[in-house]
């Protein structure tokens, strides 16, 4: 609990508009989109300027709190949210794009600005930034350098990391950083910017982003293909990728998400079929052209049983329908929806969505998975219903096992939804004690006294307190 | 949206229901289409915000504050959240149990309360009433008076919440309902037989746009009965909290149009049309469940029936108008329909319609919103005219008494030329008189 006058002094340095306190407030900066995970701020502060930053964090080292940096809260593994109390420092009112550089391809923001209206921004220049994290129409760019966010696109086009060039920022003891810059090339000194790069909040305060941006494809195709064997996909998706075709999507769905969907929409999907592949190409016309008709041929080889090519836009959007509607779909079945993501070297992809039917069955759990193919990176999602403690703790008895088969094959337990909470002892598992040894001392380094985002990726020394676990869970 | 468990520290009766709380998966894609989150940049003043008080006080983390009860009523019900929602969570429904709440842990001042009691129970429940009650508005235009004062600038020193009010009102003439034929023929060859829910913000303040939509159903080939006994659909009870009273006209209008023998029921307001649609919930273990699912399978709203039907092209004349379109929350986010209305704009010649930005959000009207949130009705005014503005076009369309006041009395204001039509009122120009 923070003392009126510290309220008082935060309300002078940052604006009396710019600090809540009051519990209705609190309440509700204590989540992200992670479920199960839950804190409470004592106060949280929202500064339109880099020097309300500056100031809030001076008010922080002078009281010896917490602080945790939030962006639009969308997170999926708890990242942002404030486990130990202390100050949730929100950046949503750093909100202005600074500059689109048409001579050098970048565009500078604020770390509040949303995704999307950078990509809007862009695309009135005739430019584009590609990376599109389910969340993009909310989430912040900010939050998107601090959890390396992936997308639809990332198999071409790469993930936030691949964009980023130059940040700036400020550590817990004040310190003011800038990294990188507008240079294609550079290689002066460590790379700062690397590091802080799906730090997840817990090295620096990145309060201003500079990024990459590319000019965009010319054209587009849409192919759907339809298989009675998941493994005929698996070996589809092999097959474009060794023709050296590189599709912008390429996405699947497996059985229980095509039924989610019909559900859902009665939209005539084929309820049997035991997977979906979306497929876009996209680039110059010619090329375009050329890869469609490949990836026809590939489709057609592995007998795929159903093959739709769009002819039209109005086409391409009905096939991207279904993947499109994927989440809302899966999210209505049950109230708690745990979306995770495991990902491995995409040869692997068949035999993980073996793995998971096999452990579907064994824990007797609800998942439908869809996921990014060309990645490896699948988003098993488990329905479920927080109330009932023996389903949960099944669920995570399922992911945990699940995570064991991802780590064997040579996967990662986060494809690009970050570790934060929920997936500290999973990257254990990874690293091992030397590697989180490793990390532990670049935390150490940027925030010797463990006060910025404590409780996050690594287990020890948190304090979680104030952390609620359902289902007895050790998160 | 009654049920399971932890009720916490609601009151029992008409407690938002824990199960559709629980549903929200805190994703945040609802912060992007949020209105008054748009403004405030506060996450309690955003549809997950607001779901997560519902649910701290369902699990008794939060005692019911006066601060939840002025999210629920800071929130507009738009209703633009349950679209973006990928959970289907709708937290404008969640809100309207909030606002009954509300009533039982901070009740309005007794003066507040009565009025608040006269309007709801006794003014709107009866059409007579409410006829009568604006006689003297009528004479007041009548009479010179409203020029005056707009003109003199006389409005300029009554109160805010006076001048909105006067700001807001058009000409009115006299009422539709004692004056609306029972039964409409239909012209031409006959397609069906339908009922016209006629609404009441309709029937006194619009009764030239609702005599065009019975003109435009009969030309269309269907013959229309309006019954005159039709009751407010129970809307403005439910946006206030008031779900007794809105129970008791439902069931009177349940009864009424299910004995009018028509196979579709059709309304040209898009909030009673949403409100009929949500009979079945409302009325939910106090009618048959048979007769509920009868009765909302029957409700169209003019342009969804139109657009289903399929419009009658031969006698259309071109109408060389460009329009922009404004989406009702309670049409687009309400009932999910945004692709009828274009669909019929679509089929009047000579009509080109010319998108705005952001034509799906609210115009800041939201019901009663407009008189008691002044300051953030205005500022979602401004920013919906902008839009219009920008689209350049000589027309503004819409589909609801509502937004029909609150549009025209902006454009008014800053003194832009653009009429607002309602949709049939566009329609009803390309129809030979």
């Amino acid at each position: 609990m923070l003392t009126k006058a510290v309220i008082d002094h935060l309300r002078a340095k940052v604006g009396a508009e710019n600090v809540y306190h009051e519990r209705e407030d609190l309440l509700v900066y204590g989540y992200d989109a992670t479920p199960e995970i839950e804190g409470l701020p004592d106060v949280a502060v929202f500064p339109d300027s880099v020097e309300g930053v500056k100031a809030a964090l001076s008010v922080c080292r002078d009281e010896r709190m917490i602080v945790t940096p939030r962006g639009a809260a969308t997170g999926l593994s708890g990242g942002s949210t404030p486990i130990a109390g202390g100050m949730v420092l929100g950046l949503t009112r750093m909100n202005r794009i600074l500059e689109i550089d048409e001579e050098n391809l970048t565009a500078t923001a604020q770390s509040g600005v949303i995704t999307v209206d950078l990509f809007n921004a862009a695309a009135a220049l005739g430019l584009f930034y590609p990376p599109d994290p389910g969340s993009q129409n909310v989430s912040t760019l900010g939050g998107n350098v601090a959890e390396n966010a992936g997308g639809l696109r990332g198999f071409k086009y790469g993930v936030t990391r691949n964009y980023v060039m130059a940040l700036k920022g400020l550590l817990y003891d004040g310190t003011e950083f800038q990294t990188g810059g507008k240079c294609v090339k550079d290689v002066a000194g460590y790379s700062l910017r690397d590091l802080l790069v799906g730090s997840e909040g817990t090295l620096g305060i990145i309060t201003e982003v500079t990024v990459r941006l590319i000019t965009p494809p010319q054209d587009k195709r849409t192919l759907l293909a339809y298989f009675r064997d998941i493994r005929t996909a698996g070996e589809a998706v092999s097959r474009i990728i060794a023709a050296r075709i590189i599709p912008a999507t390429l996405e699947i769905m497996d059985r229980m998400t095509i039924n989610c969907v019909e559900d859902y929409m009665k939209i005539g999907l084929p309820r049997e079929m035991a997977a979906l592949l979306l497929i876009e190409v996209d680039g110059h016309p010619a090329m375009v052209a050329e890869e469609a008709e490949g990836v026809r041929r590939i489709l057609e080889e592995v007998r795929a049983d159903e093959i739709h090519q769009a002819g039209n836009a109005a086409e391409a959007a009905r096939l991207t329908a279904a993947r499109r509607t994927a989440l809302s779909a899966v999210a209505r079945v049950s109230p708690t929806t745990i979306l995770e993501d495991a990902t491995v070297p995409r040869s692997r992809l068949a035999e993980t969505f073996g793995e998971i039917e096999r452990l579907k069955e064994k824990y007797q759990v609800q998942v439908a998975t869809f996921g990014h193919a060309g990645d490896g990176n699948l988003h098993p999602t488990a329905l479920a219903d927080e109330r009932n403690p023996r389903e949960i703790k099944n669920v995570h008895a399922f992911f945990a096992e699940l995570y064991e088969k991802v780590l064997s094959l040579g996967g990662t337990v986060s494809g690009e939804h970050g570790i934060g909470i929920a997936k500290k002892s999973y990257l254990l598992r990874q690293f091992g004690e030397g590697g989180m040894g490793v990390m532990r001392r670049i935390k150490d380094a940027f925030d010797p006294g463990g006060r910025l985002n404590p409780g996050k990726i690594f287990i020890d020394r948190a304090s979680t307190s104030a952390v609620r676990m359902r289902g007895g869970q050790d998160v | 949206m009654s049920e399971s468990s932890p009720m916490g520290n609601f009151h029992p009766v008409d407690a938002p229901g824990y199960e559709s709380i629980l549903q929200c998966m805190r994703c945040g894609f609802c912060l992007a289409v949020c209105p008054t989150y748009a403004l405030t940049n506060r996450e309690r003043s955003s549809p997950r915000g607001r779901a997560a008080l519902a649910r701290a006080v369902a699990e008794g983390k939060l005692e019911f504050t006066p601060a939840v009860g002025e999210e629920a009523f800071f929130c507009l019900d738009c209703k633009a959240c349950s679209t973006a929602c990928p959970s289907g969570v709708r937290v404008g429904t969640i809100m309207e149990f909030c606002r009954s709440q509300e009533q039982v842990f901070h009740p309005p001042s007794l003066p507040a309360g009565m009025l608040r009691d006269f309007i709801l129970k006794r003014m709107l429940p009866s059409p007579a009433l409410m006829e009568t009650s604006l006689l003297p508005l009528r004479l007041y235009q009548r009479l010179g008076i409203q020029w005056a004062v707009r003109h003199l600038g006389v409005n300029k020193f009554l109160p805010d919440v006076l001048a909105k009010l006067e700001g807001l009102l058009p000409p009115l003439s006299r009422p539709l309902r004692p004056d609306i034929p029972p039964l409409t023929p239909a012209l031409g060859k006959k397609r069906g037989r339908v009922a016209f829910f006629l609404g009441c913000a309709m029937s006194l303040v619009f009764p030239e746009v609702s005599r065009q939509t019975v003109r435009v159903l009969s030309r269309q080939g269907f013959e229309v009965v309006t019954p005159r006994d039709v009751k407010c659909c129970g809307a403005p009870h439910l946006a206030e909290g008031d779900r007794e009273s809105a129970r008791r006209l439902a069931s009177i209008n349940l009864d009424l149009f299910l004995g009018s023998d028509a196979d579709v029921i059709v309304t040209d307001c898009a909030g009673c049309g949403c409100a009929l649609k949500e009979y079945e919930e409302l009325l939910d273990g106090r009618a048959e469940r048979e007769r509920l699912g009868r009765f909302r399978a029957k409700i169209r709203d003019i342009s969804e029936f139109l657009a289903e039907a399929g419009i009658r092209t031969e006698e259309l004349r071109p109408v060389p108008l460009s329009v922009t379109y404004h989406e009702p929350c309670h049409l687009v986010h309400g009932q999910g329909l945004s692709g009828p209305p274009r669909q019929v704009i679509g089929k009047i010649p000579g009509v080109e319609l010319r998108e705005m930005k952001e034509s799906n959000w609210c115009c800041g009207m939201a019901g009663s919103y407009a008189l008691k949130e002044l300051e953030t009705s205005r500022k979602l005014l401004e920013r919906k005219l902008a839009h219009v503005k920008a689209t350049g076009a000589a027309a503004l369309v819409t589909a609801n008494p509502g937004c029909h006041l609150q549009l025209a009395a902006g454009l008014r204001e800053l003194q832009m030329e653009q009429p607002v039509l309602h949709i049939v009122e566009l329609l009803g120009r390309s129809l030979p008189a």
